[in-house]
């Protein structure tokens, strides 16, 4: 277990704090045997045994996804809970309210398109914008990451496209970026073409945002990268941003 | 692409309001039905498992059921189509048959309409692909339905390709049926099809021409406003022959049918009265 961060709800001004972990890629669900993500996320939170709620809705709330998810979060470490879209008959039933006494909700991977358009219909973009500013650490992969951007870098349906997601941050964003293949390619091409600026992050980096702002890459691999992307009169400007492994002796971390 | 662009009455839908291969025991009557109205040798069939999130488990019964029959099934997972990149348009166009599976149907459609497929599904009807489905794939045809997506039933509105309203497993939800007579009765919806578990009905263009059954006791009704209640007159369904035939239902015979039942009023059924 990662030593506690210094972190709460509150802001310096009282206000709650407005966090989202947005992952390349990673956690239980991509590096199974890998806790150091995860357990960054829940490092976050003001509590000793977090409130953790998933949201499996890009998989079409798969039954192995949650089943995973319970066997992760489920065993002493948090009190877990899920909400399925697809399967009222389990899961949480009044979602909206218990999205927003939660410290976490994590987002799984799977079609953001998808994802989008049944949580609109149920009203679940609104609550957890709610959650978000009233202090609940949203975090997540892949679609569970895009979501949160005013863009994503979707490679899920053929070529890579831009899919615009909850807003909540006012960045573009690319996850599983893999440089020059085919998803840095798109995004690249995004960018030139007016996307506005944004982050990219390989599988095993994740970045931290407090309110609107990056505070910190993290990583739960040693190479792994993330970078800051912005298109400067038809070229791409890209600069790589410092990133904490996780599994580094804590007296090096920093 | 397969079909040809149709006439309006090439237009045809198929309601089931529960069952088929979905659920077991399963109707292969009901399965081997939706074939037969393509009126095709061997028709492409396309599983849209959208509104249950396309869980293995269903698109493994859809496979199982019309593997052995004279068809080409496929399924289209809108969750699942990372690693496998398709052309939504020209996959759906290219069918004979496009059957959407039960689920939910408020994320069905919001999840269709995320990805432009129901721009593509009234192309596909338009074009005289047979479009069919149980439950929420049935509901979806319709002007509005009863979705219990939100935990209690409540109505919803559907694609439209036909203007009437259509709740389903009638017989074995009775919440639903209370919330679609209500719904009628008050005129949130307009009058429409309450259809059982096992039962299908066969629409051409906007206008129904047969109601099928694959199961004994189970049929489909006509619900509207009549003397200040909402009121249902059952519909006269073809008991469809059982699995064991190997013989396709022949579709002369199902037309000579169709036109042989006169419909006294423009539903096509027999006015039983009012239930309840």
């Amino acid at each position: 277990m990662l030593t506690r961060l210094p972190t709460s709800r509150a802001g310096a001004a009282g206000s709650p704090r407005r966090q989202i972990v947005a992952f390349g890629g990673g956690g239980f669900s991509m590096e199974p045997g890998n806790p150091l993500m995860d357990d960054y996320v829940l490092g976050l939170a003001p509590r000793e045994h977090p409130r953790v709620c998933f949201l499996p809705t890009a998989s079409g709330d798969a039954d192995h996804y949650v089943v995973r998810f319970y066997r992760r979060f489920g065993a002493g470490c948090c009190e877990a809970s899920h909400v399925s879209l697809f399967r009222r008959d389990e899961g949480v039933v009044d979602f909206h309210e218990h999205l927003l006494t939660r410290d976490i909700v994590y987002v799984g991977g799977g079609s953001v398109v998808s994802l989008l358009g049944t949580w609109r219909a149920h009203g679940l973009d609104a609550t957890l914008r709610k959650a978000w500013e009233a202090g609940v650490i949203l975090c997540g992969l892949s679609a569970g990451s895009l979501c949160w951007f005013r863009y994503g870098v979707s490679a899920f349906h053929g070529a890579p496209q831009a899919v615009r997601g909850l807003g909540l941050l006012p960045w573009s964003n690319c996850v599983h970026f893999d440089g020059e293949g085919s998803r840095g390619d798109a995004y690249r091409g995004l960018l030139r073409e007016g996307m506005c600026p944004g982050y990219a992050a390989e599988d095993g980096a994740a970045l931290h945002f407090v309110g609107e702002r990056l505070s910190r890459v993290v990583a739960s691999r040693p190479a792994a990268r993330a970078y800051r992307m912005r298109g400067v009169e038809g070229r791409v400007r890209r600069r790589a941003l410092g990133a904490t492994y996780l599994g580094a002796p804590l007296a090096a971390t920093g | 692409m397969a079909a040809v662009p149709g006439a309006p009455e090439r237009r045809r839908i198929v309601a089931m309001g529960g069952g088929g291969f979905s659920v077991a025991p399963g109707d292969p009557a009901l399965d081997r039905f939706v074939l037969d109205v393509a009126e095709v040798q061997r028709p492409r069939i396309c599983l849209l498992a959208t509104a249950s999130g396309d869980p293995e488990a269903q698109i493994a019964r859809f496979h199982r059921a019309y593997r052995d029959l004279e068809c080409d099934p496929v399924h289209l997972p809108l969750f699942r189509l990372g690693a496998n990149p398709v052309d939504l348009r020209r996959l759906l166009l290219g069918q004979h048959v496009i059957y959407v599976g039960g689920g939910s149907m408020l994320n069905l459609l919001a999840v269709w309409r995320a990805h432009s497929v129901d721009a593509i599904l009234r192309e596909a009807w338009e074009r005289g692909i047979v479009l069919c489905g149980i439950s929420a794939g049935s509901m979806c045809w319709f002007g509005a339905g009863v979705t219990s997506s939100f935990g209690r039933p409540r109505v919803v509105e559907g694609l439209g390709l036909v203007e009437a309203s259509n709740s389903v497993h009638w017989s074995s939800e009775p919440g639903r049926r209370t919330c679609f007579r209500e719904a009628i009765h008050a005129g949130t919806i307009g009058p429409g099809y309450g259809v059982d578990d096992g039962t299908g009905l066969m629409f051409a263009g906007t206008a129904l021409v047969e109601a099928v059954s694959a199961r004994d006791g189970a049929g489909a009704w006509w619900v509207e406003e009549a003397g200040g209640q909402a009121s249902e007159w059952e519909l006269t369904a073809t008991r469809l022959s059982a699995p064991a035939s190997t013989t396709p239902l022949s579709i002369a015979e199902l037309r000579g049918a169709r036109e042989r039942r006169l419909r006294p009023n423009r539903l096509g059924g027999r006015a039983a009265g009012a239930r309840d």
